[in-house]
């Protein structure tokens, strides 16, 4: 591309305009982001009279003080981190075992297999049938049932899939004429290979869970086992809905600026984990995803 | 006979010591889709029985024993105002959403491809994807704080001149809302499908471009375009596959009562009778309804894209 790089005046225009633009989006992702985080850190009249913008007014961490004090946070954080961690960790070994075989052509059973993985992404059961296949098996209020509708995800196994088909097959193969079995190959040599792409739909397997909050929806109704995002739904909308009542109101404190504060603090581990993690998933990822 | 048994025998034995691992690994994910997948679908079956949770002692007895009613929910549903309403509120925001927000992803895909300094392509890929990683409760909570009576875009409006409005209770402002909300969480993650494809694109073909005296823009529409043409394709028939579930994750979080007329679909109605009211059979009934009608979209779908493009999912 660089070769026809021009420098006529009207694409200088253009580039601008693209940069410009471009420049745009980004803020327009950004700002309510740190709007928030500026409401969070704003004193109780700033943020009642909505004179926040983009920076704090008052400095306080009162409102933080406030959200990590409350138990029932700290309980569904706790739950949210299991799940998200547990989740994660099986979600991969499950996709990475049963991607394996699947990218093989000599594995008889494969075209079977795949066929089923891919009517059960197209055709949905209904969130009925799998209430009563939850409550049949003990499972509703737990931990479990939230972590087991995600620990497979077709998309996921088609993109560890296609990037196994990549793998040049000598490599495999001089393994194997030095004597490394199977299960070894795969082990010490197939894995490590496959790093950035386990990092890929590890990131994506943690995000799913983290911000989960459908399932718990069906299955969930004690609070004890609700995930952090289902607190915050409940937060923000009753919050809302009974602000003359809230708690908060008498501890000196205004809703919306708490309900910023638990947004924060719930959106952090992502936000923190994600930007190291980019540069795997913008190469690998999508040729898996879309096959050619 | 003895002999080709035998030695078709010996030929399993030494295939299955070559690739037992292939089948070791792959039982686990087979317990999850047959059990968590497949196993399920046997629930269907209330779809055409009068469910009661207290004909049995647990509820998959309650299931199997509950009476046959045959089409008996169908036709209460066909016949009833609200699934057409149901119906309306899906398409419609589905419309919307695939209208206004299909473009943008590969317009910012073909910006970012023109952009020559890597830092600040790459920052704003980092700004663009970011919203894509947060959950749609959180994204409820921030447009909810920035769109209320005092918040910072009414205050906007007010200094504007133009004067408030209540997106999260106005009918029509609501479904903008959800259209807008779904394009700011994924129009720049979307850009990524895209991206990949582009890189696809034979470089010799922009310089034959240049030769031929094309400028930037020409370049774009002749050869970067027609590149990207069959991932277009996909992605836009595989939208169309998907049209009866609107982005029901993030309606079932941003929607309340007052909307309930113009925002509520399939997939929200079935949650609030099915889990809500307790009614099994009527929702299992419409949820059939809606996953036969997506099932068959997405694979003739799929089945077009093959045809005209040579690409599909599987």
């Amino acid at each position: 591309m660089a070769a026809v790089t021009q420098k006529s005046g009207g694409d200088r225009v253009l580039r601008v305009i693209n940069v410009a633009l471009l420049s745009l989006l980004g803020l327009v992702c950004l700002l309510p982001f740190v709007h928030m985080a500026a409401k969070s850190l704003s004193g109780r009249a700033a943020v009642s009279a909505g004179r926040v913008a983009f920076w704090p007014i008052d400095w306080t961490l009162s409102t933080y003080r406030y959200v990590l004090q409350d138990d029932l946070f700290w309980r569904t954080f706790q739950n949210s981190a299991f799940i998200t961690i547990v989740g994660t960790l099986l979600a991969l070994t499950i996709t990475t075992m049963a991607a394996y075989p699947l990218s093989k052509p000599g594995f008889k059973g494969r075209k079977v297999i795949l066929l089923l993985y891919v009517f059960s992404m197209l055709f949905y059961g209904g969130m009925i049938s799998v209430y009563i296949l939850m409550r049949a098996l003990n499972l509703l209020n737990t931990l479990w049932c939230q972590i087991i509708p995600l620990v497979l995800s077709q998309y996921n196994l088609f993109i560890m899939k296609t990037f196994f088909e990549g793998l040049p097959e000598a490599i495999e193969e001089s393994a194997r004429i030095d004597g490394a079995g199977p299960a070894r190959t795969l082990v010490s040599i197939v894995l490590p290979l496959s790093l950035p792409s386990l990092a890929t739909i590890a990131l994506f397997y943690a995000v799913a869970y983290w911000n989960g909050y459908y399932h718990a929806m069906i299955f969930v109704t004690r609070a004890d086992a609700k995930p952090l995002q289902l607190y915050l739904y409940e937060m923000i909308t009753t919050t809302q809905n009974l602000y003359e009542l809230d708690p908060a109101q008498a501890a000196g404190l205004s809703s919306s600026g708490i309900q910023a504060a638990a947004i924060v603090v719930s959106s952090i581990p992502i936000l923190i984990v994600y930007p190291f993690l980019q540069k795997y998933f913008v190469h690998g990822l999508t040729i898996g995803s879309v096959k050619g | 006979m003895q002999t080709t048994l035998s030695r078709r025998r010996t030929r399993l034995g030494a295939y299955l010591r070559a690739n037992w691992l292939y089948y070791a690994l792959s039982v686990p994910g087979l317990v999850y889709v047959i059990g968590y997948k497949l196993l399920p679908l046997v629930g269907l079956q209330l779809a055409f029985k009068d469910f009661s949770i207290f004909a049995g002692d647990n509820i998959l007895e309650s299931m199997f024993v509950s009476p046959w009613v045959g089409m008996q929910h169908f036709e209460k549903i066909f016949g009833s105002a609200d699934f057409w309403r149901l119906l309306r509120n899906t398409l419609t925001i589905s419309l919307m959403k695939l209208v206004v927000l299909f473009p943008i992803p590969i317009l910012v895909a073909l910006m970012l491809n023109e952009v020559r300094c890597r830092p600040f392509q790459r920052v704003t890929q980092t700004l663009i994807y970011m919203p894509h990683f947060i959950s749609w409760v959180v994204i409820h909570g921030i447009f909810l704080t920035m769109l209320s009576a005092n918040g910072i875009l009414n205050r906007v409006l007010e200094a504007l001149d133009l004067g408030k409005t209540s997106f999260y209770t106005d009918p029509i402002a609501f479904r903008w809302l959800l259209v807008f909300t779904e394009g700011w969480k994924e129009s720049g993650w979307g850009a990524i499908v895209y991206l990949a494809a582009l890189t696809g694109i034979d470089q010799e073909l922009y310089e034959a471009a240049y030769v031929d005296g094309a400028g930037r823009l020409r370049r774009i529409w002749h050869v970067t375009l027609p590149g990207i043409a069959p991932v277009i394709s996909l992605m836009l028939l595989l939208r169309l596959g998907g049209i009866l579930e609107a982005g029901y994750g993030q309606i079932l979080i941003m929607y309340n009562p007052t909307v309930y007329s113009t925002a509520d679909v399939l997939q929200t109605y079935i949650y609030r009778t099915g889990l809500g009211k307790l009614d099994f059979s009527s929702a299992t009934a419409l949820g059939l309804f809606e996953s036969l009608v997506g099932f068959v979209l997405i694979v003739s779908c799929n089945g077009v894209s093959r045809k005209a493009f040579g690409r599909s999912l599987w």
